[in-house]
């Protein structure tokens, strides 16, 4: 079939409102904010800084030469390990993984002594808690979240009746106004003795908590509540408080019903004489579920594990809502620290190399995602 | 095998059991907020769990004193504009993407695909400065008013991505019946194109209207006086600035509320179902 010429017109018609928008506000400010991030730019563009701000963000040059060189290290192990190239080299089995071993090793020892260690020393220690905070965040949001909405999931399909039901009082958490239920919880939990969250924990049986306001970590409660007096500096710094632990429940609670109703049609679309075979055969509950349940529903599992990690690293209005003056360095993530940054200092060019870190950080993170994870999804036969 | 009719029943309750629990915790945080919205600022101190007295005047209170009518109304406005720009402009890009034969269509679709990849954190300062130099160098006022707070999120590559992945399951002899029959592209598009697309434009419009609803950061941005700020930066200050108003502060958050949930209980079959399809493909 030819392309005719008014085809091709009445398409570029068509899509120009589209890409006029999208030109202007979605690809254009890659590139601009990569020029406002090379400037002292405050509320007009000043001197030119060059790679100043990244400097300033990031920390010595020379760390981040490290850093980087350990990452590589790691990849070409990872990559070596499945090679023919390994194979040529006369080596036997076991020589072959000590030297992985100690290849890998050596790029750990880099990514992370001289590398990270110098950078945090070196660079923005609010880029770095920013990250940390993020990577807390998530580590603590997205396995919970995940299964409890398998489990979710999976009642919803053995029951019959009020389904319909069921499904739209779970999702209300996701469709409310983040604005609204954000207001809710952060009254929820706030430090008065009489807030909900202190009344539930007392009737539990135990003291009062500051929540919102708790700079420490959960687990530094626990070792203070179990009689210890101190404790070692990194327990507050590995651990989310118990501020950024209020808002990991909040979170759970919103996009629970999200989850849900998306496994719920992945565990819809598994024909059911899978299960009756597996029955015949003798398999139990458990076995089912481990050898049709989880592989069949495991590309949708993937996905939603994306969309929680790029959310987690995108989430603001409910932290910039639920946050408190006391604990704010253990609740800012990096996008509410970027926020900061252009809002209450006005500083357009540090703000953009900040964000530009962290787009860095996304991207490596899919990546990484999609060849770690991606390999063990299930595409069918 | 006698036992088994009590085991299925015996499981078919904790099924029961365990839907209702969450439907509990998932419903109780609203329920608290309606009831602490209709006390007086002595119970909510309190934290009493039943309003002796419903407080309609709370409501009055936050609308007028407050300013949630004027947030409220300049949200709409803002939903409006940008519901109704993404609605169209995606179902006029999706067209073609789904449909027509042009070079450069897999590079366009390419690049919006990859706008996708983008954190709002990169484009909002770039787009601040955008929307402060429009503000200046053109005789329309940006900042303070719809303009900055709708156009650039008029357009989502989401959507986009949607209507075309729904466009392309259908049969390309609808396009030959209605070309037989004289129509042009325009015409197909709205008059036989769009009704079938009711599933995913309410889908998309009803993600749009979210999206806008809850807008944060980019409002804080760039309204810097009331008269066009919406009631989720209304809501934020009011928060910050009136710590012990929690009445006051619930029924704030029961107006911003409504909308939301009319539109939901209105479109939840549509909506759901596809957020499902999003979520298959992938």
């Amino acid at each position: 079939m030819r392309q005719s010429t008014s085809e091709s017109l009445t398409a570029w018609l068509f899509l120009a409102p589209a890409l006029c928008v999208l030109g202007a506000f979605g690809l254009f400010p890659i590139g601009y904010a990569l020029f406002v991030s090379l400037h002292d730019w405050r509320i007009r563009r000043g001197a030119l800084l060059g790679l100043r701000h990244y400097r300033r963000a990031l920390g010595e040059p020379e760390a981040l030469l490290w850093f980087v060189l350990g990452c590589l290290l790691i990849v070409v192990v990872a990559r070596l390990r499945g090679s023919r190239l390994l194979h040529r080299l006369s080596l036997g089995r076991c020589q072959r993984r000590a030297a992985l071993a100690l290849l890998l090793g050596l790029g750990l020892w880099l990514a992370l002594v001289p590398g990270l260690r110098g950078l945090c020393a070196t660079g923005d220690p609010r880029l770095y808690n920013g990250l940390r905070v993020t990577a807390l965040y998530a580590l603590a949001t997205i396995p919970v979240q995940l299964s409890l909405s398998m489990l979710l999931a999976y009642l919803l399909l053995m029951s019959l009746r009020a389904k319909g039901f069921f499904r739209v009082v779970l999702f209300l958490p996701y469709v409310t106004p983040v604005i609204a239920s954000a207001v809710v919880f952060r009254s929820i939990f706030s430090p008065d003795p009489a807030s909900l969250a202190n009344r539930l924990w007392t009737w539990c049986g135990f003291g009062q908590l500051r929540w919102l306001y708790e700079s420490r970590s959960v687990v530094a409660l626990l070792l203070r509540a179990a009689g210890m007096q101190a404790w070692p500096v990194w327990i507050d710094t590995f651990f989310p408080s118990l501020a950024l632990t209020s808002i990991v429940v909040y979170n759970i609670w919103v996009y629970i019903g999200y989850d849900t109703v998306i496994l719920l049609a992945g565990l819809s679309a598994i024909p059911r004489h899978y299960y009756e075979a597996a029955q015949i055969d003798g398999a139990s509950a458990w076995q089912s579920f481990r050898h049709i349940t989880l592989p069949l529903v495991s590309p949708t599992l993937f996905f939603l594990s994306m969309v929680a990690v790029i959310g987690t690293f995108r989430a603001f209005n409910h932290i910039y809502i639920m946050r408190t003056a006391g604990a704010r360095d253990s609740v800012d993530v990096l996008s509410v620290t970027i926020f900061d940054v252009l809002f209450e200092n006005h500083n357009a060019g540090y703000a953009a190399a900040l964000a530009f870190v962290l787009f860095a950080v996304i991207l490596a993170l899919t990546a990484l995602q999609n060849r770690v994870v991606g390999k063990r999804v299930f595409y069918g036969d | 095998m006698a036992t088994r009719p009590a085991g299925r029943r015996w499981r078919r309750a904790a099924v029961y059991a365990g839907l209702s629990l969450w439907a509990a915790v998932s419903s109780f945080p609203f329920l608290w907020m309606l009831l602490s919205s209709f006390m007086t600022r002595g119970e909510t101190l309190r934290r009493a769990l039943w309003p002796e007295r419903v407080q309609w005047g709370n409501y009055a209170e936050a609308w007028r004193e407050a300013s949630f009518g004027l947030y409220f109304r300049n949200s709409l406005v803002i939903a409006a504009v940008q519901v109704g720009g993404t609605l169209l402009f995606s179902l006029l890009a999706a067209y073609p993407l789904a449909r027509l034969r042009f070079r450069g269509r897999e590079l366009v679709f390419g690049c919006v695909l990859a706008t996708l990849m983008i954190p709002e954190s990169v484009t909002m300062v770039p787009n601040f400065l955008t929307v402060t130099w429009l503000h200046r160098a053109t005789p329309i006022a940006w900042l303070n008013s719809w303009p900055a707070l709708t156009v650039p999120f008029m357009v989502s590559a989401f959507s986009i991505f949607l209507l075309r992945q729904f466009m392309r399951s259908q049969p390309s002899e609808l396009w030959d019946a209605a070309r037989i029959d004289g129509a042009g592209h325009l015409r197909f598009l709205f008059q036989i194109q769009l009704p079938l697309c009711r599933a995913p434009l309410l889908t998309v419009g009803m993600f749009s209207f979210i999206g806008s609803w809850n807008a944060l950061a980019w409002p804080l941005l760039v309204t810097n006086t009331p008269d066009w700020r919406p009631i989720s930066v209304g809501l934020q200050q009011f928060v910050s600035e009136a710590g012990a108003e929690v009445h006051l502060q619930t029924a704030g958050a029961c107006i911003a509320t409504v909308p939301v949930l009319v539109a939901y209980f209105l479109l939840q079959r549509e909506f759901t179902e596809g957020i499902s399809m999003a979520g298959l493909k992938g």
